[in-house]
């Protein structure tokens, strides 16, 4: 049985959406078709939004509304302390802790030959480039501790250690409320190896 | 110690095997059958239950019987309390689902030294005359069933040298000057993940040598004294002092070619272990019977390693091994078995063996064109 193309149309761009299969794409598609046309149109209104109300931070590469985002304007932040992530999804993931009250560089991903990444394709020179109108006391690279992340650690330190600036990475070890006696050897295994003197 | 046992089986479609059922004795189990009757099957499955693979790096659609598009191997495994294993394969979405108590488990380091399994099979024989890498999956075996922080840097220093060739690719095609930064990092990673596998291999093989030892004088019972030397980073076994500066400095010195051939080149992927009998290179010189003994002697040790190691008694598969044994080596490698605990024995014909010395405990099973009865 064919169907009607628009419907098709809409079940293709769906399904192109990550984690979305055929049969979710098509069940959120009919879903949207049973729905009232002022609902349909704050949705369709959200998605156009994302594209044309957002941008990137001149500065740190989050996500912003206006040239800067709200933590680079903000004056209540430590403009000394960076924070250097993956993606902007991890500022929203370290925001949420309220912890972290300093600045963040966003690199937009990690070093991955396999996937054609080099330093080049991330935001690393405009980090290095922040370092001559800012002035950072810390820089915490908060970044993944996986191959690919690890590796990035390494470029990024290296290169940033002639700058003169105190260089950390964040703990790697186990969850808070986490029983030890439950956590993976290898959680535990990194956890004794990045043990901290008290 | 905790006890490891596997109480039954059940296949299904799963090769010559419709439908099978299977209890098991704690103690010696002999499956007998001629060749091609789904002997060698049963072990198979036993293997797929213990580790989600395949134990002769077969695919697993190659396990399905003949005409159907799924197999089924199902098994209770009793520690302190019982775990029913379920292993189910569909060939129509090519995927393989592993639960434990129903529930379903995806990373295979979860899964893998949880039951720890030691197979003797014939193929065996290349881990002795065979090549390096042989040689280091039988090592790599162990120690990831053995730790599962080391399984878990070995998919990790694996993943590193993808990317690190693929590096060496870019770099080769686009010739540029300035990535060289680039493969200083990969180069650092690659050294952080190697010389935790070298320093974890050599650890491993100062233990396991005096195992070997005692596996050997168990089957040999002659004074031929075995040993097992780790060569590493081209050190041919001899002493390296600075590991790291050796990797360095190799990394350094392979530097042009590795880029001309785009290949890792330096680190413990290219590592070996040397088998020597009264110092004598057993690969070069060895007899047949030698490396028969080495081979068997090599397992029987990873048995008794693992089983001290992970305080549980693993589960023993030997396939087909007394048939080109002479009867007074076998006789000894049938008293053995019995310090085991559980094991499975692949025969073609007991009337051959009388020296196995079967008694009650034991379950006889005898597999005939996929269909199997107890003697």
């Amino acid at each position: 049985m064919k169907i009607a193309e628009p419907l098709q149309i809409a079940i293709d761009e769906f399904s192109k959406l990550p984690s979305i299969g055929k049969k979710t794409a098509q069940r959120l598609a009919i879903h949207i078709l049973k729905k009232g046309k002022d609902e349909v149109d704050s949705f369709v209104n959200a998605v156009k939004d994302l594209k044309t109300k957002l941008r990137f931070c001149s500065r740190c590469f989050n996500l912003s509304v206006g040239e800067l985002c709200e933590i680079c304007k903000s004056g209540k932040r430590d403009h000394t302390l960076i924070c250097v992530v993956e993606e902007a999804s991890d500022v929203i993931a370290i925001e949420k802790t309220n912890e972290f009250h300093g600045v963040y560089h966003v690199l937009g991903g990690v070093l991955s030959p396999l996937s054609g990444i080099g330093p080049d394709d991330l935001k690393i020179k405009e980090l290095i480039k922040r370092f001559e109108n800012e002035e950072f006391k810390e820089i915490i690279l908060a970044i993944n501790p996986d191959t690919e992340g690890e590796t990035t650690i390494l470029y990024l330190s290296k290169l940033l250690k002639p700058l003169g600036v105190k260089i950390s990475r964040i703990a790697r070890g186990l969850p808070v409320g986490g029983d030890l006696e439950f956590a993976d050897e290898a959680t535990i295994g990194r956890a004794v190896i990045g043990r901290i003197e008290i | 110690m905790d006890r490891m046992n596997l109480l039954n089986l059940h296949l299904k479609n799963f090769r010559r095997h419709k439908e099978t059922n299977l209890t098991f004795s704690n103690k010696l189990n002999f499956i007998v059958g001629a060749n091609g009757a789904g002997k060698t099957t049963i072990l198979e499955s036993i293997y797929y239950l213990c580790t989600n693979k395949n134990f002769n790096t077969r695919t697993d659609n190659e396990a399905i019987s003949f005409g159907e598009d799924n197999f089924e191997v199902e098994g209770t495994i009793k520690e302190l309390t019982e775990s029913k294993i379920r292993v189910y394969y569909s060939l129509t979405e090519n995927k393989k689902f592993y639960f434990r108590n129903k529930k379903k488990i995806s990373r295979s380091v979860d899964i893998i030294g949880s039951f720890p399994i030691v197979t003797l099979t014939p193929t065996d024989l290349s881990i002795t005359k065979g090549f390096p890498s042989d040689r280091r999956k039988f090592i790599d075996s162990i120690l990831s069933q053995a730790s599962k922080t080391y399984l878990i840097n070995l998919l990790d220093y694996n993943r590193t040298l993808k990317q690190r060739s693929s590096l060496l690719f870019l770099l080769k095609e686009n010739n540029s000057e300035k990535s060289n930064d680039e493969l200083e990092a990969w180069n650092e990673k690659l050294i952080q993940g190697g010389l935790y596998l070298i320093e974890k291999r050599q650890r491993f093989i100062n233990d396991f040598k005096t195992f070997v030892e005692d596996s050997y004088i168990e089957i040999m019972e002659s004074k031929e004294t075995p040993e097992v030397i780790y060569s590493f980073l081209e050190s041919d076994g001899k002493k390296t002092n600075n590991i790291e500066k050796k990797f360095r400095d190799l990394l350094k010195i392979k530097e042009d070619e590795e880029k001309r051939r785009i290949a890792n080149l330096v680190g413990p992927h290219k590592d070996d272990f040397i088998f020597l009998i009264d110092n004598v290179d057993l690969k070069k010189y060895g007899s047949q019977g030698q490396h028969k003994t080495f081979q068997i002697a090599l397992r029987f040790a990873e048995f008794f390693y693992l089983k001290q190691l992970t305080g549980k008694t693993p589960i023993f598969l030997l396939d087909d091994v007394f048939g080109k044994l002479d009867s007074k080596r076998a006789q000894k490698i049938s008293n053995y078995l019995r310090k085991v605990g559980q094991a499975f024995i692949t025969v073609t014909d007991l009337a051959d063996f009388s020296f196995l010395d079967i008694n009650n405990e034991d379950t006889i099973i005898k597999v005939n064109e996929g269909v199997v009865e107890y003697a």
